[in-house]
């Protein structure tokens, strides 16, 4: 069976900087697959490839065996992508549920849309925000609305970058619930690096580092392996795997 | 977005434009009846900014330019065909086309706000020196000379269709200039009740999430900024029948006027750049009786009082007043 979405040897410079170098992943149908790794480790510019935001310098992006390389954000869209920015991006100016009917980009006709779009907000539990500007939302709720927004047209894959961020721990716990019941209907890829929120959700774990892929294997492996807690524990910033450390004492025996 | 809304809107204008049809032809005399005829076309002018600006999100300094180009391209074609009759569309067509060419190069080749209004701040100058230095015989296109610093005086009025011995009074240019500022504000409401105006609402409003959902964001902006182009060169036909065509349409007088307008009035809004744009012209004109006060200087003042004391403008300000006695929402 053809993989969901594939890379093939995908290569990002900028300038001498090479930040994504020569990565292979592939995502099968109704997968979550979590992407990690600290902070420059070419997950943000993999995402912006992923997403059509930039352009690749090497390499393919396939979607169902097909070569998608070089399309623009619309276009891979249209594919049937759910596309969750970090930032919430959000149209301030609307009301929750224009924006949504908005996501609704092939349902023309207006009662129809309006239906579907109820619908959604009504499955995430903010139906009742639906009459409310954008602007005047909280940060939690604003999230919640972007997230109507990508799983309104019932996309095939949703990419979603750094969802927790910002988030307190206990709406990380809730996010990671969240995340795992719209696995049960899309295929997800998140671009995270709080561990603890990786071991809530994620079945396969890609760590990349210095913008290759360091180790791909499933969550308890991933924790466990060496080269990822050197990648974690090496430089400056020690918390991530000393929080998760504590969280899961049986991984790191 | 209530339903009852829209023809209640719809019906109040038409009203003050019927209105003023059967009234004011009969109460203005000649010289004020033109003079209100140059405002309405400017009023069009004004709205065809609101559009492309206020909803379309994209802050042209070129409206001026597609303003002369309708202006113009009615002169010449209504003197080569010696008839009217098929200059209008050629009014509308000439300035659409050359806002899709436009545009297409700014959109598609994703240039951003900064540049884009320094592109249509060009071409307006451009545009306003190539016109300017067209004095001379071998200036013309067809029989019509483009005049340079003079202009097209010999700019022929409307006739009615098909029968070019028959030129139309003021008085008809008049309702006939109301009854387009009618038609295009219906359609400019029309158009953002319908979806493409509420996804040109959308980009407006944050242009990279549009895209995200999957809207090809450039074939939209460069759809509201040719509708805004041709709106332009109706007003530039409108106003060519009340004076006559010269440079001064495509000068930074008129480039930088539609923007006030469009400000004092409330961006955002349709209505209120309309009545923006007349109130303004009104007050200039008056001010440009008063002895010793340059009427710029008046201008000047009143959008820096304006931006300080009602920054949303004019309309939304208003609103917002009416709104804490009875509760309601915004007007558009």
């Amino acid at each position: 069976m053809t993989a969901l979405l594939a890379t093939e040897h995908l290569t990002m410079r900028f300038g001498g900087v090479v930040a994504v170098d020569d990565v292979s992943l592939t995502v099968a149908d109704g997968e979550l697959r979590c992407l990690i790794g600290p902070n420059g480790a070419g997950k943000s510019t993999l995402f912006k490839c992923l997403t059509g935001q930039i352009k690749p310098s090497a390499g393919r992006i396939l979607w169902r065996g097909q070569d998608i390389t070089g399309l623009d954000s619309f276009e891979i869209a249209r594919l049937g992508v759910g596309i969750k920015t970090q930032v919430p991006s959000l149209f301030d100016g609307l009301t929750v549920l224009e924006s949504v009917r908005l996501a609704l980009r092939r349902q023309a006709r207006e009662r129809a849309a309006r239906a579907q779009a109820l619908a959604t907000l009504e499955r995430l539990g903010i139906v009742e925000l639906a009459p409310r500007l954008v602007a005047l939302l909280a940060h939690g709720q604003r999230q919640l609305v972007e997230l109507a927004m990508v799983v309104a047209p019932e996309p095939d894959l949703i990419i979603l970058d750094e969802p927790t961020a910002g988030m307190s721990a206990e709406e990380t716990t809730r996010a990671a619930r969240v995340i795992r019941a719209l696995n049960a209907a899309h295929a997800i890829i998140v671009v995270e690096h709080d561990m603890q929120f990786i071991r809530a959700i994620a079945k396969t774990v890609t760590v990349l580092h210095q913008g290759r892929v360091l180790v791909e294997d499933d969550v308890a492996s991933v924790l466990a392996d060496r080269r990822v807690q050197d990648v974690y524990l090496g430089k400056a910033d020690a918390t991530p795997l000393r929080r998760c450390a504590s969280a899961s004492p049986k991984v790191h025996q | 977005m209530s339903g009852i809304r829209l023809p209640i809107e719809l019906a109040a204008a038409s009203s003050v434009a019927i209105a003023a049809i059967l009234v004011l032809p009969h109460v203005l005399e000649l010289f004020a009846l033109i003079n209100a005829t140059v405002y309405v076309s400017l009023a069009v002018l004004a709205l065809s900014l609101a559009l492309v600006w206020g909803f379309g999100g994209i802050l042209c300094f070129g409206q001026a330019a597609f303003f002369g180009l309708g202006g113009y391209s009615y002169a010449v074609a209504a003197i080569n065909f010696g008839d009217t009759t098929y200059a209008v569309p050629v009014a509308i067509a000439v300035p659409a086309l050359v806002a899709a060419a436009l545009g297409y190069v700014m959109f598609y080749g994703r240039i951003s706000d900064v540049y884009m209004g320094a592109i249509t701040l060009t071409l307006t100058l451009i545009l306003f020196n190539f016109v300017n230095s067209t004095a001379g015989d071998q200036w013309r296109v067809g029989a019509a000379p483009l005049g340079g610093f003079n202009g097209i005086p010999s700019t022929p009025p409307l006739n009615l269709p098909g029968d070019p011995g028959n030129p139309l009074p003021p008085e008809w240019i008049f309702a006939i200039a109301v009854v387009s500022l009618l038609i295009c504000y219906i359609l400019a409401k029309l158009i953002l009740r319908a979806r493409f105006g509420r996804v040109i609402v959308a980009i407006r409003e944050n242009e990279r999430r549009a895209e995200l959902l999957g809207y090809d964001v450039r074939a939209y902006k460069l759809g509201i900024f040719v509708i805004g182009g041709a709106m332009a060169g109706l007003s530039g036909l409108l106003f060519a029948n009340c004076v006559f065509v010269s440079p001064t349409m495509f000068s930074l007088f008129y480039s930088g006027q539609i923007i006030i307008w469009v400000m004092v009035g409330g961006l955002g809004t349709l209505v209120g750049p309309v009545i923006g744009a007349i109130l303004l012209n009104l007050l200039t004109t008056w001010a440009g009786t008063l002895p010793e006060i340059n009427p710029s200087l008046i201008l000047g003042a009143i959008l820096v009082l304006a931006v300080l004391v009602m920054p949303r403008g004019m309309l939304p300000s208003l609103a917002t007043v009416l709104g804490r006695f009875r509760g309601a929402g915004g007007v558009t």
